[in-house]
């Protein structure tokens, strides 16, 4: 496989209007020479790599803030990881649980477009141990 | 700029360095070259006894193998890398899927390194969010 190739994962946030379904029928629609295919959480996308950003860069137009992607080693339905093969899929629990937290990096994202100046939070902190007795006592 | 990202494999954060317009540094990109490079010597994964040597410049003889051997893909990138991201506590990079000591040795790495670095939190609220994609965002506009 040459240098220029490239496959990436195009992750739709689970609050976004647009359905994977949608991102793949999109991407076919831009009439690319590229490999695309639907999949639970978006969709995987392969070729040269101008084309796969120019795909990109035209499926987020959908929704800028909640379509997220990046690379993957692996090639698409390589033996090694595809399932229908067999394979592992051992990031995908990383995976899901960073497609979780998407809805919080969109609200991040419209935040930091608009300039908003935040403050940090306080940092709840651990309970020290003399209270846990006091408590302890309380209720004992 | 070529940004090292914390953990390396994060969609966040890969994502986040590249909508700011640098290039992210990550465990895939130096995974696509290995699994695609055919080798003969050592199907399926392609893990050579050059890599095994490699993981030694970062970690000593009596350190786990299996820091050893993600220091060996990670430490070249961190070597290469001209500022970094570090997000502290995501949660799966603890347990069966993650490994805290060589999150620790990273980040000994990085911060030895010297270069420019920012740490954010793992975000759990939206106002944690807000904070951590503003500070991203001031950190990676500021990196001529």
């Amino acid at each position: 496989m040459s240098d220029e190739t490239e496959t990436r994962l195009i992750v739709v946030a689970p609050d976004s209007e647009i359905t994977p379904d949608h991102v793949a029928r999109f991407i076919h629609a831009l009439e690319l020479p590229i490999t695309v295919k639907e999949t639970c959480y978006g969709a995987i996308v392969e070729g040269k790599k101008e084309l796969v950003r120019k795909a990109l860069q035209e499926v987020r137009k959908l929704d800028p803030n909640r379509i997220c992607s990046k690379i993957r080693g692996f090639p698409m339905g390589d033996m090694r990881r595809c399932r229908a093969h067999h394979g592992s899929r051992p990031g995908f629990p990383q995976l899901e649980k960073e497609w979780e937290t998407l809805p919080l990096i969109a609200e991040g994202l419209r935040s930091a477009e608009q300039g908003e100046r935040i403050e940090e939070p306080e940092r709840k902190e651990k309970l020290p141990v003399k209270e846990l007795k006091k408590i302890v006592e309380e209720v004992s | 700029m070529k940004v090292f990202i914390d953990p390396p494999n994060s969609l966040i954060l890969y994502d986040l360095v590249e909508r700011f317009g640098h290039e992210p540094l990550s465990t895939m990109g130096a995974l696509r070259e290995k699994v695609t490079t055919l080798e003969m010597d050592s199907p399926p994964l392609n893990i050579t006894h050059e890599d095994v040597q490699k993981g030694l410049k970062y970690a000593g003889i009596e350190v786990p193998s299996g820091i050893r051997g993600r220091l060996a893909i990670f430490g070249p990138l961190v070597d290469e890398a001209e500022a970094a991201i570090i997000m502290d506590d995501p949660p799966y990079a603890f347990g069966c899927v993650g490994c805290q000591r060589t999150t620790l040795m990273l980040k000994y790495l990085i911060r030895k390194r010297d270069i420019p670095m920012i740490e954010v939190k793992y975000p759990t609220s939206e106002e944690e969010a807000r904070v951590m994609v503003g500070k991203i965002k001031e950190f990676l506009e500021g990196l001529s």
